[in-house]
């Protein structure tokens, strides 16, 4: 029988729809790394991820009753601590978009394929990115979203999430290559 | 996707390498939850309330629409207390004439004949008053078929006390001619 993948937690999170402290708890023990990551990766800000992650947890846990199943609630969960750390980009003034031409798409450079990489050279890599490239580069490649989703997080076209991702990309290889 | 982009991907764990402060956070996260006030489900947003509802709408829309056909038939609390006084006066006058024939019926100074063609006009005022009774029952509020029963009643007793003056009248003359000074 096949389980649909949507109900992952369902007892927990329903039992945290009613209030059930202890249910919310195990949601929070079960999560709580993995958003505290995704914010990390955006904001680069210890403190700023922390308030970012309570306030998303907080936020979800009042907003349960919203939540049908569309979705997992760790993807969910997500959407929230990712809307909310660009809320905070955005208060904080740290540009979440390339800032170089992202409203013409020129045409795109071809990319060479890149075989045996080292994970810590790119975890190095995105570091020196401008803030705007390592955002796309993390929801996209790190993150699984798809463009359309990009488009709609950062407010954007697909096709212009398309070309930002496409300038990232070349220039994290690039910077991979110096090292 | 290309080889970069599958191996980055394959191994996107790698790149969680932050350790959360779980009891800190949670602290702050559990305060804030206890801080806010349960979320108030409005009233009209519970299902039981919107069925309640409903079934009290369909009574209220009947009931307007039973009020109006209602009120087409006299039937409402005025008209009853209008129907009740119509009664006792048709009582009223049904006895009399009723009293008043039977006299007439048991006088014995009336001929059969006289009798029989009184009564006729009797009878023909009768059929008036049950075709104007009738037409009472459709339209209890006209005035004019009200001044008809009364007029109707008026004239039978009319009648009857001018057959009676006529019967005394003739007794008298009668009377008058048995004594001959």
């Amino acid at each position: 029988m096949k389980t649909n993948i949507c109900f992952t937690h369902r007892e927990l999170v329903e039992k945290s729809k009613l209030g059930d402290r202890n249910s919310q708890f195990q949601l929070y023990e079960h999560y709580v790394d993995a958003m505290y990551n995704v914010s990390m990766r955006m904001l680069c800000n210890k403190e700023d991820a922390e308030d970012t992650v309570q306030d998303s947890f907080v936020e979800a846990f009042k907003n349960l009753g919203n939540f049908r199943y569309e979705s997992t609630f760790g993807s969910w969960l997500k959407r929230i601590v990712i809307n909310k750390s660009i809320n905070h980009l955005k208060l904080k003034r740290i540009p979440f978009l390339p800032i170089v031409d992202h409203e013409y798409h020129l045409a795109e450079e071809p990319i060479e394929d890149v075989k045996e990489i080292d994970i810590e050279k790119v975890k190095r890599g995105i570091k020196l990115l401008p803030p705007g490239y390592q955002q796309i580069i993390h929801l996209y490649l790190i993150e699984g979203y798809d463009h359309e989703e990009i488009g709609e997080v950062l407010n954007i076209s697909k096709s212009t999430s398309k070309s930002q991702y496409h300038r990232a990309k070349k220039k994290l290889l690039d910077v991979i290559k110096e090292m | 996707m290309d080889y970069f982009e599958k191996h980055i991907r394959n191994n996107k764990a790698l790149f969680d390498e932050h350790q959360a402060d779980r009891s800190k956070m949670w602290a702050k996260i559990e305060s804030e939850l206890s801080h806010s006030k349960p979320k108030a489900v409005p009233l009209w947003r519970s299902p039981l309330f919107r069925v309640a509802a409903s079934i009290v709408l369909v009574l209220f829309l009947s009931s307007l629409i039973g009020i109006a056909v209602y009120d087409r038939y006299p039937s409402n609390g005025q008209n009853s207390v209008v129907s009740q006084e119509l009664m006792d006066i048709d009582m009223h006058y049904s006895n009399l004439v009723r009293h008043q024939v039977q006299l007439v019926k048991d006088h014995p100074d009336l001929s059969q004949q006289d009798k029989e063609q009184f009564l006729s006009f009797m009878d023909e005022l009768d059929e008036e008053y049950k075709t104007l009774k009738l037409e009472m029952k459709k339209n209890l509020g006209n005035e004019r078929v009200l001044e008809a029963i009364i007029g109707n009643y008026k004239k039978r007793i009319e009648l009857i006390e001018n057959l009676l003056r006529q019967i005394n009248d003739s007794k008298m003359i009668n009377d008058d001619y048995g004594y001959s000074l």
